[in-house]
């Protein structure tokens, strides 16, 4: 009896009153089952085991067979012999160092207008037009990839772009960006941080949010420096959303691929040639698909491996009671 | 150290009126409380006198100065919010300190001011630990250390107990009895709670509908309420209003009203005016109740008795059709019986009297010779 009492207890007040109504509801067994919430999560579950979980193990299985679309032959047991591949493969090495390299410049680049751009929308709370701003700015966000891609692919280019229009009359020549060997990986990471930064100004509006305005208001009333006042007072609530956003933006800038191939198909040469151009390449270029899945195991365990460095960072500092 | 003045002080929100033209002091080194029901508009006068909010119109001063328009970072005052404000990632002696290292101050001055704001509060045990190691009463503990620290003109509390526990609650209530003996800033203190603003303040300004209806020493404005607001709000329960009948009968005038066995005569009241109705008030706790009749006595029904804090008995009564409470000692309590006939008796002495407009009048009640 006293069982029943606290588990009527622990649901939310007005859930537990509603309950409490006279019988003749429709669904009330349904309702009351412990498989209820679980009867709601169906659906997607259902959805994610289709679309993910069978062609995440398929790639997983084909990882260890060779497995040409182009040969005849049937698909072969090859053991580790494409991940061995993979390891002495000079020209994975090389896009997997420039995918760091693209996700260090483009997302630290993101992070720090981000915050800069945030932290100025936030304190200009009164300048006329700031709504229309701000919905200017997230306009890049909203845009495929592969628009965006195309976009500036037009704004690049050599002959008409509008970008070597500006070029010619302040410097005087044109540059070929997405052609140039120098400038082809600064002006994909450039896309991309035109792209994301409003991603980064949008967590750091919403990191801005979570600091409670009791503090704020003390802060001021106690004379504190801005530069104190971000280090105490805003950071500290802050830094969660903050490292969501960071965290987010890094997995995403580790598969960037679509953008890239259609601005550059990875060139000049494998300038820009990220690991998921490599993929693809692999797979749908050379058509070997054992190799492929291979080398998309070992991205996925990179991202994964991302993600659980920044988790563990997330749930390290909140069990030091910066929640609490 | 600094009085405050607002002068023609209005806050709308909106339709809504927060503050209805409040022209008031705030004497030098004394603490007042703002003592009000709540969206009586106090905290909203703090926060303008704070410089947190601005208002419509109207003006605020600190001392001779007009600081209307200043940020509140250069108006020099310290605050103690409702939540505790600490900061992060620091611990309790850095937190207290960290405002003193924007004023041009030695690094001595500023550990002997921490040892000293730490001293009065009682946080010697705390000095060293993190924040985030403390519980909400003593985070308050360091927010008031930290603002009384900085040693401002003006320090504002903004109902700094309501959200610490009982026990705690106690330990602030002595801290801050205190600390405003030992500095002598000028202190304003918002709260809902009655005890509190009797406990702690100097005086106390009650306010009602965005206006301060009267200013006065606790004792003095529980006792004499300058309207029927005041009689009302103050007290648990509050007071006993009765309507009655102020009327002239040659000598002078006499209060006629259903709790007097005969009509009373009041000592400055016009003996030429024509019959006006007035309230009768008077405080639970000033009514006697007692078994037997006495004089100036009326019959009452006793419907209830029930116990109270400091075992005290509140009684319900009902003479006529009017019903009322009283509030009586352990021993009177105790020899009344549960339910039935009891006598009454309002000391004239201890009665306040009404207009219909709920302000005090200038009449008290004497004796019937």
């Amino acid at each position: 009896m006293a069982q029943v009492g606290t588990r009527r207890l622990e649901g939310v007040g007005g859930i537990a009153g509603a309950r409490s109504r006279p019988r003749g509801r429709p669904f009330r067994k349904l309702d009351d089952s412990r498989f209820f919430p679980l009867v709601l999560l169906l659906p997607i579950l259902i959805f994610f085991l289709i679309w993910n979980v069978v062609p995440l193990l398929w790639l997983v299985g084909l990882s260890f067979y060779r497995y040409d679309l182009t040969s005849p032959e049937p698909a072969r047991w090859l053991g580790l012999d494409n991940f061995t591949a993979i390891y002495n493969d000079a020209q994975v090495w090389g896009a997997l160092g420039r995918t760091l390299s693209f996700m260090f410049f483009s997302v630290g680049l993101q992070t720090v207008l981000g915050v800069v751009l945030g932290l100025l929308f936030w304190g200009s709370s009164r300048m006329p037009g700031r709504r229309l701003a701000l919905t200017l700015l997230f306009a890049p966000m909203l845009l495929p990839p592969i628009a965006i891609g195309s976009y500036w692919r037009l704004i690049y280019d050599p002959i008409f772009g509008v970008l070597n229009y500006y070029a010619r009359e302040i410097f005087g020549q044109r540059y070929d960006f997405l052609g140039s060997k120098d400038y082809a990986f600064p002006a994909a990471v450039a896309v991309d941080v035109w792209m994301w930064t409003p991603f980064m100004i949008l967590m750091t509006l919403a990191a801005l949010a979570s600091v409670p305005k009791a503090e704020l208001e003390a802060a001021e009333v106690d004379r504190l420096p801005w530069l104190k006042r971000l280090w105490y007072v805003v950071l500290p609530h802050g830094k969660f959303i903050l490292m969501l956003g960071i965290l987010l933006r890094t997995i995403d800038a580790f598969k960037t691929t679509d953008m890239i191939f259609v601005m550059t198909k990875g060139g000049p040469g494998v300038k820009t040639e990220l690991i998921g151009l490599t993929v693809w390449r692999r797979g749908f270029a050379s058509f070997s698909m054992g190799a492929a899945s291979a080398l998309a195991v070992i991205a996925l365990l990179i991202a994964i491996a991302f993600t659980s460095i920044y988790l563990y960072v997330l749930n390290y500092r909140e069990t030091r009671g910066q929640f609490r | 150290m600094a009085e405050i003045r607002v002068q023609g002080l209005r806050k709308e929100f909106g339709a809504l009126v927060a503050l209805d033209d409040v022209s008031f002091s705030f004497p030098e080194s004394r603490v007042t409380c703002l003592l009000g029901p709540s969206g009586c508009g106090k905290t909203t006068l703090m926060r303008i006198i704070a410089g947190l909010e601005r208002a419509t119109r109207g003006d605020v001063y600190f001392g001779g100065q007009r600081v209307t328009h200043l940020p509140p970072r250069k108006r020099n005052i310290g605050m103690v919010f409702q939540y505790p404000v600490v900061y992060r990632g620091i611990s309790v002696a850095e937190n207290i300190e960290l405002p003193l290292k924007s004023e041009k101050l030695s690094k001595a001055e500023r550990t002997a001011r921490v040892a000293e704001v730490v001293e009065i509060l009682g946080l010697g045990d705390h000095v060293a630990k993190d924040i985030t190691q403390l519980d909400n009463g003593t985070r308050q503990k360091v927010a008031v250390a930290r603002a009384v620290a900085r040693q401002p003109r003006i320090i504002l509390f903004d109902e700094p107990i309501t959200n610490v526990d009982a026990n705690a609650k106690l330990q602030l209530k002595r801290a801050f009895k205190e600390l405003t003996r030992r500095l002598e800033q000028t202190i304003i203190y918002v709260t809902h709670d009655q005890t509190e603003a009797m406990t702690l303040a100097d005086q106390i300004a009650l306010m009602q509908d965005g206006r301060i209806v009267q200013c006065d020493a606790p004792r003095e404005l529980y006792n004499h309420p300058s309207d029927v607001f005041g009689g009302w709000f103050l007290g648990n329960p509050g007071m006993v209003f009765v309507d009655g009948t102020l009327s002239a009968n040659g000598s002078g005038t006499v209060v006629t009203a259903p709790l007097f066995p005969a009509p009373v005569p009041t000592a400055g009241g016009a003996s030429d005016e024509p019959a006006t109705a007035v309230t009768v008030g008077i405080r639970p706790e000033h009514i006697r109740v007692a078994t037997g009749d006495a004089p100036g006595a009326v019959a009452a029904d006793l419907l209830r008795k029930s116990i109270t804090v400091g075992r005290q008995y509140l009684l319900s009564l009902r003479v006529g059709d009017v019903a009322f409470k009283a509030k009586v000692t352990p021993q009177v309590g105790e020899s009344l019986p549960a339910r039935g006939a009891v006598w009454v008796t309002l000391p004239p002495e201890r009665v306040t009297l009404f207009a219909p407009n709920g302000n005090r009048v200038d009449a008290t009640l004497t004796q019937p010779r």
